[in-house]
């Protein structure tokens, strides 16, 4: 019985695992779970994951959660991940997990907040919350620019100055693309002034291709049906 | 030159470090950042680590900061460290990472809104904020019910089942000392219904004596202190 990935694709930690799985040949069968219509509150998926989030793998016995855990072990795991993805090297790789670890706190924290509570609720059936966006927005503003700081100095591809992505390149930038969702001039207004997250940003989808752009796909689609949701609110004022 | 930890014992995570390195025979110089006196926003601190939070270590050339990153580092670095910390065998140590990576966003989260905007924020000059300390109350005893369902099932002595402690019990543990500095009888109605918690929460200081008393001796100094500000507030009504 080989690796079962348990992800919806509008989850940013999801999108990892697929990509990354995709990037290194490692076969999986992706198990859909619909976070939309609760699939993930069912006694089925609890069995699986008990914190009842995505994403989640089972590989053969054994289970397991939190993206980052499940990206560090597939590296260790599997012969067919290069070495760039998550080093050997410790201290090339303690580098990594610090940045994993800042990410849940900061970029992960504020631009989760700031998408979810400023534009995707409705695919919820929830209603937005301006007030707890623009908490989000304040706290993912100030990381993105402590990431061009610290790890995108000087003429960096990747963090770090690496020449190649690591685990914590792509786990972020797929935090970064639940952008897609909101408003396009926001978005626009938002990254505008961040030269360095959006050169990156590139960086790490040609490097990804054409996983990347698939992947992502439902992004779109997904935009698309809260745009037209917001039109209907608009004339039905 | 060795190993430099830069430290502030009223930091939950440098707690976990400064034990860490104590249980395992890890030579290290101690270097105090008072973060109630701002120590940790001078330009000297800055350049071992701009994100400006403790803890932190220098190790020869090498800085790095975000406890887990710095945990794992030490464990894989150091010969003299026991596999319990942080077990070689990949699943083993996948479970610990899965553990370490959902307590940034859960108690954490939770038990540091709850602490410092409940309690600790006087010492730090700031006001208290009763409103922010309940939304951290829910989400840290949410976490502690989550903990003894999943982690602690049966008669599990750590997490996971585990016969001897990791960095998760290390961590997570000292997380919750800083329940310490909150009123005493609120502390106990908070721990009294999770007795798995309060047991487990012996294990580890067993297991870690006497460094674990030791060095959180400075929490008891700090909530004296605290009590006695409260107490002048009281008589100066």
């Amino acid at each position: 019985m080989g690796l079962k990935v348990y992800a919806d694709r509008t989850s940013q930690p999801s999108r990892t695992i697929i990509i990354f799985c995709k990037m290194n040949q490692i076969d999986f069968e992706e198990v859909k779970i619909d976070l939309s219509k609760g699939q993930h509150r069912t006694p089925e998926f609890e069995k699986i994951n008990p914190m009842k989030k995505v994403p989640a793998i089972v590989d053969g016995r054994f289970k397991l959660f939190e993206s980052h855990a499940i990206l560090r072990y597939l590296a260790c795991s599997f012969p067919s991940v290069s070495d760039h993805w998550y080093p050997n090297d410790l201290t090339s790789r303690a580098k990594i997990d610090s940045i994993l670890d800042w990410h849940h706190a900061n970029l992960r924290q504020g631009a989760g907040t700031y998408v979810f509570h400023g534009a995707m609720a409705p695919a919820f059936g929830l209603p937005l919350n301006a007030q707890v966006a623009e908490q989000g927005k304040k706290l993912m503003l100030s990381s993105l620019s402590k990431i061009e700081l610290f790890w995108l100095r000087g003429d960096s591809r990747f963090l770090l100055g690496n020449s190649q992505p690591s685990i914590a390149d792509l786990s972020l930038v797929c935090e970064l693309m639940e952008l897609e969702v909101v408003d396009s001039e926001e978005r626009e207004r938002i990254l505008e002034p961040h030269q360095k997250i959006r050169d990156w940003m590139e960086n790490v989808k040609r490097a990804t291709h054409p996983h990347f752009l698939e992947v992502h796909g439902i992004l779109y689609e997904l935009k698309a049906r809260l745009e037209s949701r917001r039109n209907k609110v608009s004339t039905n004022l």
